[in-house]
């Protein structure tokens, strides 16, 4: 079956947005019956290449065959008609719809007098999940469902469109063991009735389990594609690293400060469990692992964005309870966070209110806010930090992604926090504002301050970080400084091959 | 460089001013053909008086309406709080017409923080709220009064001669109504000057990041609410005082005409934008064209619909705005 | 896993049953407290006065379906009830109800068209329409109430068949017709999708432009008729009538277990919201407290119901 005739067939596909490349000529090959593994770091271009296969991105350059037939204007509509469908982890179904309805959406089943023949949608929802060899409760809106079962219906609506090519994304993170297991018999039972099916997931014992074929990608290049039989997973990680990092770079690192920040135990229940780690003053401690490892979710625990469920947390050595950032920024800490439209920046705002607003709120609870030295203040960072064009009343949406970032980051530099959380510190940041950022850190770093840099970017955890710590499923699994570091080191742990790859 | 730093806080100041600029064109506009209209009698100190007079009680409750619509909210109960306050002031004035004053004052806010509360802490759609919470207030008024407007009180004397000579008074020259609303708006510039004030723009702008911030979101939102109860009681007190009465029907139309204000001064509905200038800019708009329809003859009762279209096209075009 | 089940399936009883359950509870505690409740008189009265209501819930169910909102009903009533009337004195009775129908209907299908086709906020639109339609009703009275004297017109406000209101009738077959239509229809469940996630039922190919603007139109349509019975019951047509009925319709709606964020709501509930509403007004009256208090009742209730919704959100009571 293997050797069929590739039903779709991706050739030299490349990508950029604002002129960074994300994809770089891959070609790739899906034929019915066979269950391909796409695999790769955080960043090597999965996502992006997924989007190009279900119609949400146009690639730059590149041809898509579908069934011998070249698509030229994909659109996601396109797709699921044609049957290629995409099960992303935030499943796409309508919440208050039960299981059937989502199934049958757009397509019911009508009685002669052009109403919906219910008995027969139940029988043909039910049929598909038989035929699947799963259930869902059809009496309650999908909404309500666990998200595994969601899953089910969202694979469930993907057959009744005769789907002939199946995309699932990261399917099993959320899932139990027993779920995985049920998942595995529908997937192969799929594979034997001819589905084509594409899989993205990071735990590689799934992928020895259920893969047919692997492909690799490694920043937005096609590494390796080949049968299952030709890997094992010392060949595969070692497929998955290897990008060249400029050690030149690599920051020298400082002696270790006091301790301001303590963590100990902390956990969220399901999300984040016993977590423990020092912060130092003048150190940047970066955290790797890959998405979904709960980087993020433990960094707003220290910030108060969620609650916490166990745990301690020290700073300067007084035991706290941060309940909110509010609380977080009296106590010297401050975030970046990860989305800076959402989280970072008030879009409809200039550029120095934005850069302003923690350090009115440190100097209004003083007493009365002295605007105009709060203005020059401001006005002085954006100076320093040489945000480009330098107006500061400019509405901050209409800056480049990297003098937005600067003002993020300036927010808590006029706010003078002692501890600063970056959760992924340069996403989305031209070249030249990421060097200055990087000088940035480490300026703050020899004037005392210490740095918690949740980073997806493996040149950049392994250059800029003085200690590194890796978490995987939510739990600390290594701790090595700096200078030991690689990128192998770093990804086996993420990956939890045990010891790592020597 | 200085004007540079002094202006950091205006957003894009060119554009900022450009809008206001452009809406006192059209006030100005509207003006001349009123002048025209009317042969010269409008522009006349008497009837420019008598206009802001007028619209005295309109311009406050637009501002309250302009501070809920800054946080990206909407106040549908502003009307309520101004006819509860009036029935209570009326009510209550034999325990002297401070503490009667003081007493709406105080049930106003309390009332604001409930929507306040509810709109920040239980996260419901702020009109859904204030639209419960105008059918409560309305309710509590008739109840207070037993449905028919108040003429006097408990005592059975006439309203107090000071509250009913207030509105047709002057103090140097200058009406009492045109007082109120310049101390009003001199005390809004003022708070918007505060971090409070400040932090408002950045809460209606985007939420979580002012949440993210470290700024004390919950409480400014709150506080949002209870300050425009707080200036929609202020209303009231000029309405007592014009018509003699407390009314606990009044109001209707209030959170219809302050949000066609609000809207034509350029602030926007999913909030942070806005300025008070141009609120007040966006009512004398709405009040020259009333002026410029009765000129014209045109019967009083057809205003909802120019008001209601008004709203329609400013809105519709702040949209186009945001999209380009 | 089976724990959280039944949690769900009470969830989804409770969203769907619990303003019915009410209702006969309120009954039933009325029938044994409050004298003279259950009477003929009494009864048809609640029925008399709480149809209009029902028609303007009905619409007002269709477009908070979708998550939409129509504050413009009670305009459309007053406008409804002039150009009958105004038509009716002229023209007769067919002309004065068409052009009654097809008047208030066209500003629905206006709100609708702004609503699905430019970026603007329902609650806006229809405000901005509420102004509208009023200001039209004046103008066209020129601010007086304009009598019917067509005799055979007041039979829907007034009129009985086998001692049933015909307005109850006509509202209980409006039920039936858009209770059919939305669980038996494809586009009547489309209105569900839509109010549940607009992009997701995009992808299934529903054309959701035009389902908002069907929403609208209907809405206005069964205001319309609701106006006509009004001024049916009041043998004139009034411009200054009908205001806060949105108010009302929509308190009907969300008290019936209807969501404002959309995707949940029955034709059940909604009636069963209305009369929820009529029978404490009329037990009210009955038990001689005043009836200024009824807003405030009103008031809480939406409070409660709107607060309760959120819980029973699928997808937001998960994780």
């Amino acid at each position: 079956m293997a050797d069929a005739k590739p039903i779709l067939k991706l050739s030299n596909i490349s990508k950029s947005f604002s002129g960074v490349g994300v994809l770089k000529g891959v070609s790739l090959a899906l034929s019915p019956g066979e269950v391909h593994c796409l695999l790769g770091e955080n960043g090597a271009g999965k996502s992006t290449l997924i989007k190009i296969i279900s119609g949400a991105y146009r690639p730059d350059s590149g041809m898509i065959l579908y069934q011998d037939k070249e698509v030229v204007h994909m659109t996601p509509r396109w797709a699921r008609e044609n049957g290629i469908n995409t099960i992303y982890q935030e499943i796409d179904l309508v919440p208050h719809l039960n299981a059937a309805e989502n199934i049958l959406l757009g397509q019911e089943p009508l009685k002669k007098s052009g109403s919906i023949d219910w008995k027969e949608a139940h029988r043909l929802a039910m049929k598909i999940f038989d035929d699947m060899g799963g259930s869902v409760d059809m009496g309650v809106p999908v909404g309500m469902l666990k998200i595994a079962q969601q899953q089910m219906v969202a694979i469930a609506k993907a057959l009744s469109m005769n789907s002939k090519v199946l995309i699932l994304d990261e399917p099993t993170s959320v899932f139990t063991s027993k779920e995985v297991d049920l998942l595995f018999r529908i997937i192969k039972d799929l594979k034997a009735q001819g589905m084509a099916i594409l899989y993205i997931s990071h735990h590689l014992e799934e992928i020895f389990q259920i893969g047919d074929r692997i492909t690799v990608l490694r920043d937005g290049c096609l590494i390796k594609t080949g049968a299952i039989g030709e890997f094992d997973k010392v060949s595969l990680v070692k497929a998955m690293v290897g990008r060249e990092i400029d050690f030149t770079q690599r920051v020298e690192p400082a002696a270790k400060g006091e301790v301001v920040l303590s963590v100990k135990n902390l956990t969220r229940d399901g999300v984040v469990e016993n977590v423990s780690f020092e912060l130092h003053k003048g150190e940047v401690l970066g955290i790797g692992g890959l998405v979904g490892a709960g980087r993020t979710e433990a960094v707003r625990l220290l910030i108060g964005a969620d609650p916490v469920d166990s745990g301690e947390i020290l700073v300067k050595g007084k035991a706290v309870q941060i309940k909110s950032p509010l609380k977080a920024l009296k106590l010297g800490i401050g975030m970046v966070p990860e989305s800076r439209k959402e989280n970072g920046l008030v879009g409809v705002r200039s550029m120095a209110e934005n850069a302003g607003y923690s350090y009115v709120e440190v100097t209004a609870r003083k007493g009365l806010v002295n605007w105009k030295s709060v203005k020059e203040k401001v006005y002085g960072l954006i100076k320093k930090l040489e945000v480009r064009p330098q107006n500061p009343a400019l509405k901050v949406s209409n800056l480049s992604g990297g003098n937005q970032q600067k003002i993020v980051l300036g927010k808590w530099l006029a706010a003078d926090c002692d501890i600063l959380i970056l959760d992924e510190p340069t996403r989305g940041v031209d070249v030249g504002a990421r060097t200055e950022i990087y000088a940035l850190m480490q300026e703050l770093k020899d004037n005392g301050k210490a740095i918690l840099m949740v980073s997806s970017d493996m040149t950049e955890l392994l250059t800029q970080s003085d200690r590194i710590l890796v978490m995987s499923k939510g739990r600390l699994v290594s701790e090595m400084t700096g200078k030991d570091a690689t990128e192998e080191k770093v990804l086996s742990h993420a990956l939890q091959l045990g010891g790592g790859v020597q | 460089m200085k004007a540079l730093i002094q202006n950091a806080f205006k957003i894009d100041p060119g554009s900022d001013k450009r809008d206001l600029a452009k809406t006192v064109l059209i006030l100005l506009g509207l003006m001349v053909m009123a002048t025209i209209l009317s042969k010269g009698i409008f522009l006349d100190l008497n009837n420019i008086i008598n206009l802001l007079n007028q619209n005295a009680i309109l311009i406050l409750v637009a501002l309250a309406q302009f501070l809920i619509i800054l946080t990206g909210g909407i106040d549908l109960s502003v009307g309520a709080i101004t006819a509860i306050s009036s029935v209570v002031i009326v009510l209550f004035q034999d325990l002297g017409l401070g503490t009667a004053i003081g007493l709406a004052v105080l049930i106003s806010m309390l009332l604001g923080m409930v929507s306040g509360v509810l709109v920040t802490y239980r996260k419901l759609p702020s009109f859904v709220v204030t639209l419960a919470m105008m059918q409560i207030i309305y309710s509590l008024s008739k109840v207070l009064c037993g449905g028919a407007a108040v003429y006097n009180t408990l005592g059975g004397g006439e309203i107090n001669e000071k509250l009913l000579g207030f509105f047709g008074g002057s103090f140097l020259g200058i009406p009492n109504p045109i007082l109120v609303c310049i101390a009003v708006v001199i005390l809004i510039s003022l708070f918007m000057r505060t971090s409070y004030g400040h932090f408002i723009y950045a809460i209606g702008g985007n939420y979580n990041t002012a949440y993210f911030s470290g700024l004390p979101v919950r409480y400014v939102k709150v506080s949002v609410y209870i300050l425009s109860a707080l200036i929609s009681s202020i209303a009231a007190i000029l309405f007592v005082s014009r018509v003699g009465m407390g009314d606990p029907n009044t109001g209707q139309w209030l959170p219809l005409d302050s949000i066609a204000a609000v809207t034509i001064g350029g602030a926007s509905f999913s909030g942070g934008v806005g300025t008070v200038a141009g609120t007040i800019v966006g009512l004398f708009i709405l009040s020259v064209l009333n002026n410029i329809m009765s000129l014209l003859n045109v019967p009083p009762t057809i205003q909802p619909a120019i008001k209601g279209a008004v709203i329609l096209i400013a809105v519709y075009l702040n949209s186009r705005k945001k999209q380009s | 896993m089976n724990k959280s089940l039944n949690i769900s399936r009470t969830l989804v009883w409770l969203g769907r049953y619990s303003a019915p359950v009410a209702l006969v509870l309120l009954f039933i505690f009325g029938a044994a407290a409050v004298p003279n409740f259950v009477s003929e008189r009494n009864l048809t009265a609640v029925l008399f006065q709480y149809s209009v209501i029902g028609f303007l819930a009905l619409g007002q169910l269709l477009v908070i379906l979708t998550g939409g909102i129509d504050l413009s009903q009670g305009s459309m009533v007053a406008l409804t009830s002039i150009v009958t009337s105004v038509v009716m004195s002229r023209y007769g009775l067919a002309a004065g109800v068409i052009c009654g129908l097809t008047m208030t209907t066209l500003l629905g299908v206006m709100n609708g068209l702004l609503v699905s086709r430019t970026k603007m906020p329902a609650f806006i639109v229809t405000l901005g329409m509420l102004g509208i339609a009023r200001g039209l009703a004046m103008l066209i009275a020129n601010a007086k109430p304009v009598p019917i004297k067509e005799a055979g017109f007041a039979v829907i406000g007034k009129g009985t068949f086998l001692g049933i209101p015909i307005s109850a009738l006509l509202l209980a077959a409006a039920c039936v017709i858009i209770h059919y239509f939305l669980t038996q229809r494809r586009l009547g469940r489309y209105i569900y999708a839509v109010g549940s996630s607009e992009d997701c039922t995009i992808l299934s190919g529903v054309n959701v432009q035009n389902v908002k603007l069907l929403v609208y139109s209907l809405s206005a349509l069964l205001t319309a008729i609701g106006g006509l019975i009004w001024s049916a019951r009041l043998t004139s047509g009034s411009p200054i009538g009908g205001s806060g009925y949105e108010m009302e319709s929509i308190a009907a709606v969300v008290v019936g277990g209807g969501d404002l964020f959309g995707g949940q709501g029955t034709v059940l509930g909604t009636l069963s919201g209305v009369l929820i509403f009529g029978v404490i007004n009329s037990m009210l009256n009955l038990a001689e407290i005043s009836p200024f208090w009824q807003g405030t009742l009103k008031g809480i209730l939406i409070l409660l119901a709107v607060s309760f919704s959120l819980v029973r959100r699928p997808g937001e009571s998960k994780r």
